[in-house]
């Protein structure tokens, strides 16, 4: 059986391998999808840094022309300062004022300055604490060149920075003249911090860091509100005016829409990766399945083998009686295929018409929850019409949940095995009928030889003495000595005679107190498993009234059986309604009368005529003995048996026998044959 | 030389004595023996007339009785008494030569009737086998010429021709013819060709 079974189910691995590329396509597929997806995200990223550098570049050059007008202004200014201030009539209290004025509006100015043509402080705006000394030139000394370059060229020139107080400073130089000479210098000062602070607006610093370097790189002043870290993008253009090295710079932040993409792309990533790993597991758990239903198949196949290899009949009823599985023994029993069985109800066109009630009565009685679970022989009809007996046995079929779905009935066919037991009955009661027959024959035979022989004798004797006569003159003794012979011979016969009466009364019965029902119903029961056999009901009526007969038990049973069965063989052909024999016991005065009712053929004239003559029989095996016996018995008894037609078709043999008390017989019944002969 | 008697064989005593009863009123010579064993041992060659022969008795049987006589060569007809049961024995035993077979009870003169007749019929054959023994020992007393010559006038040839034949002198022939009619006791060619036919 093992080898039947899937080997190993490892090996089951091998199909489900050759179509790993169903397994691929996905996988290709999903990371396909994957890479396209963070292209496009690296593209936007790409046109994103596009963008912005654009817009950095933007920003920037924008910052660096508003410090530029600014200071273009500013210088616009100073010099109309230094203008005014070269007007006679003005003071310096006039400066002051006007100092004072630009201060307030000019973004990153710190101080105004005001030198004289020599170079020396004359005023300050904001008044600073340090006054002119002495005409001590003002100029520090790393803006000397510049300071001498304006004076010089009388154009207004930038110094380079210098740091101061934390901050970096830077001074333009505005020359004025008047009537041609040089009257002095307005000198600005700008503070690199506070030009950021009012050039550089908030929105910018939002977003960018704005810085301001000299040529080594140094960070002279920084304007932004966001975290420092590391730029995203930078860009820088120099700062001229002031010059000098000085480079106005700018880091770009990633912005939070950024985050929001990354944070995208990582989810994206994540869930492919999800989907791959899913794939992954259901691939395992198809896989699984795949083994598992290779072994289910492999179990299945091997199921349904056995199960069409069987020879027994299988079906299988559900609660109602309807057929919802048969195997193909069964179908090749009936004839019919699965499909036309299937789904169909009680009564089944198997079943012969004539065998319905007795098949469902059958069945009934095997179903019932306490009934022992044995064979139940039936007669089954094949589809062409041909019967045969099939040996069913019955059992509730019980499904996975533990609840009776139905019933499950094993079917074999045994008319061959009942055709063999049939015909080895059959000959056995033909070898029993033969031997009796025999024996009968035999002791007939030498009783007709035995009385052969004084009737011979006294044949010859007697034909002697007539010839003797015939021819006259015989002496008288002679005749004497025949005739007293013939008288020997004749004693002999009637010897022979009489030893025969003796054999037979050597089996004298025994009489004893019976009650008749209790005969009946032991007859009944004697006799129950034949008529069963041949599908006949056996029916007893019995009289409540039973009362006590003397009278030998087996001899009354012999005489039903024997009644019995010539009704059975009387009903021979009859339909099976009609297959039924009533058996009846009625107390009249001093009698019982046992009825054995049939609703066989009947008796033809003829036939009631001559039946109870000895050898007379209607049946091909019969010795015709069976009646004169019951007859012998019954009147041994001091009853009488008789025959009548049943008004419901067949006949009725009855027999009356005198109760215990009453030693009289019963007079005959009305038209009731008479049985007595004697 | 006994004389032509019925030998009845039956073991059963009534039967014997009834017949013997039955066959003396009918003049019938009759012998009973009780038994097969009996008769057998009292048989001899010289018997005549016919028996008479229970097919069922105890001991050894008629059937095997008669299965002895033919055996040692007994000619003498049987009839057998037979019962119900017995009639394919008796037609197998009719078969193999028995004379007849009545069956009990017997309409008792037509047994005796049969009888009679088959003493007659033993009678005549007696006879005839003796005449047969007659001519056959007249054969016998011919030359060895003497029965050339009969030969030759059995076949109807003259004198002429078998002594051509023979090569002897026709006178010869006529003496040997003569010698030949006188030893077989006929008178003429004609008597001769009969008493051997019916002798054959």
């Amino acid at each position: 059986m093992p080898s039947l079974l899937p080997p190993d189910p490892l090996e089951s691995r091998g199909p489900a391998g050759a179509h790993s590329w169903h397994w691929y396509a996905p996988r290709v597929a999903i990371g396909l999808f994957v890479t396209a997806l963070l292209g496009l995200l690296w593209l936007l990223h790409r046109q994103d840094v596009e963008e912005n550098r654009a817009s950095l570049i933007r920003d920037i050059l924008w910052v660096e022309q508003n410090v530029r007008f600014s200071l273009d202004r500013d210088l616009e200014q100073l010099a109309q300062l230094g203008q005014e201030i070269s007007e006679p009539g003005l003071g310096l209290r006039q400066f002051e004022l006007r100092a004072q004025h630009l201060l307030s509006n000019g973004p990153g100015l710190l101080r105004i300055v005001l030198l004289d043509e020599r170079g020396a402080l004359r005023a300050s705006a904001p008044v600073s604490g340090t006054s002119s000394a002495g005409g001590k030139l003002w100029v520090r000394q790393g803006g000397e060149p510049a300071y001498r370059l304006a004076c010089g060229s009388g154009r207004s020139t930038y110094a380079p920075a210098y740091a101061s107080f934390g901050d970096t400073e830077f001074e333009v130089f505005v020359p004025y003249y008047r009537a041609g000479r040089l009257a002095g210098t307005v000198v600005g000062i700008y503070g690199i911090k506070s030009i950021l602070a009012g050039l550089v607006p908030w929105w910018l610093a939002e977003k960018h860091r704005v810085t301001v370097r000299d040529a080594g790189g140094n960070v002279l002043a920084a304007k932004s509100n966001v975290e420092a870290g590391q730029p995203e993008l930078t860009h820088q253009v120099v700062l001229d005016p002031p010059g000098y090295g000085l480079l106005l710079h700018v880091e770009s932040y990633g912005s939070k829409t950024k985050l929001l993409r990354n944070v995208l792309a990582a989810v994206i990533v994540t869930l492919a990766a999800a989907v791959m790993w899913n794939l992954r597991a259901l691939r395992r758990h198809i896989q699984r399945r795949l083994v598992t239903e290779h072994a289910l198949r492999a179990e299945h196949a091997f199921r349904k083998a056995m199960e069409d290899s069987l020879v027994t009949g299988m079906r299988a009823v559900d609660l109602d009686g309807c057929i919802v599985y048969v195997n193909p023994a069964f179908c090749k029993m009936v004839g019919y295929s699965a499909a036309e069985l299937i789904g169909r109800r009680a009564p089944q066109q198997y079943w012969p018409p004539e065998e319905r009630e007795y098949i469902e009565a059958s069945l009934h009685a095997a179903r019932e929850a306490d009934a022992p679970r044995m064979g139940i022989e039936l007669k089954l009809m094949r589809r062409n019409g041909e019967q045969f007996d099939a040996l069913l046995y019955e059992a509730p079929l019980i499904d996975a949940e533990g609840r009776q779905a139905g019933w499950m009935g094993s079917v074999l066919d045994i008319t061959e095995r009942k055709r063999a037991r049939e015909l080895a009955r059959q000959q056995e009661e033909k070898l029993a009928a033969t031997a009796r027959l025999v024996t009968m024959g035999e002791m007939a035979s030498t009783i007709a030889h035995e009385l052969n022989q004084p009737l011979s004798a006294i044949a010859s004797y007697t034909a002697g003495c007539l010839n003797v006569l015939e021819a006259g003159e015989t002496p008288k003794n002679e005749l004497e000595a025949a005739l007293h012979k013939m008288a020997q011979q004749t004693q002999r016969a009637g010897r022979i005679v009489r030893r025969v009466y003796e054999f037979v009364r050597k089996s004298e019965p025994t009489k004893i107190s019976v009650r008749i029902n209790a005969v009946v119903e032991e007859a009944v029961g004697f006799v129950e498993g034949e008529a069963r056999k041949r599908r006949v009901k056996i029916r007893s009526q019995l009289s409540p009234d039973d009362p006590e007969l003397h009278a030998d038990r087996l001899m009354l049973q012999q005489v039903l059986l024997n009644l019995v069965r010539n009704g059975m063989d009387a009903m021979e052909a009859a339909p099976s309604e009609n297959r039924e024999i009533l058996i009846t016991t009625a107390r009249a005065d001093a009698s019982v009368t046992v009825g054995v009712v049939d609703r066989g053929c009947g008796l033809s004239p003829e036939v009631q005529e001559r039946l109870f003559e000895p050898f007379f029989t209607t049946k091909p095996e019969g010795m015709g003995m069976g009646l004169n016996i019951c007859r012998s018995i019954v009147e041994f008894h001091r009853g009488r048996l008789w025959v009548e037609p049943n008004p419901g078709g067949g006949t009725v043999f009855a027999f009356s026998l005198p109760v215990e008390r009453t030693p009289h017989p019963h007079p005959p019944p009305q038209g009731g044959r008479e049985a007595r002969t004697a | 030389m006994s004389d032509a008697m019925a030998h009845i064989v039956d073991d059963d005593e009534a039967i014997r004595d009834s017949l013997s009863w039955l066959f003396r009123s009918r003049g019938v010579h009759a012998q009973a023996w009780p038994s097969a064993e009996a008769f057998l041992a009292g048989y001899s060659d010289e018997m005549r007339g016919c028996i008479v022969l229970d097919i069922r008795m105890d001991g050894m049987s008629g059937v095997e009785l008669f299965d002895h006589l033919l055996a040692r060569g007994c000619g003498l007809p049987v009839i057998f008494l037979t019962g119900h049961g017995d009639v394919p024995l008796a037609v197998a035993a009719l078969k193999k030569g028995a004379f007849d077979f009545v069956e009990k009870p017997f309409n008792d003169n037509d047994l005796v009737d049969r009888v009679i007749e088959a003493i007659r019929r033993e009678d005549e054959r007696r006879r005839q086998r003796e005449s047969e023994a007659t001519v056959t020992a007249r054969v016998a007393q011919l030359t060895s010429r003497e029965r050339q010559v009969m030969e030759r006038i059995l076949t109807g040839k003259y004198n002429k021709e078998i002594a051509d034949e023979l090569d002897i002198a026709m006178r010869t022939v006529e003496v040997h013819r003569a010698r030949i009619f006188e030893k077989m006791g006929v008178k003429s060619a004609v008597e001769l060709a009969q008493l051997l036919a019916h002798a054959r």
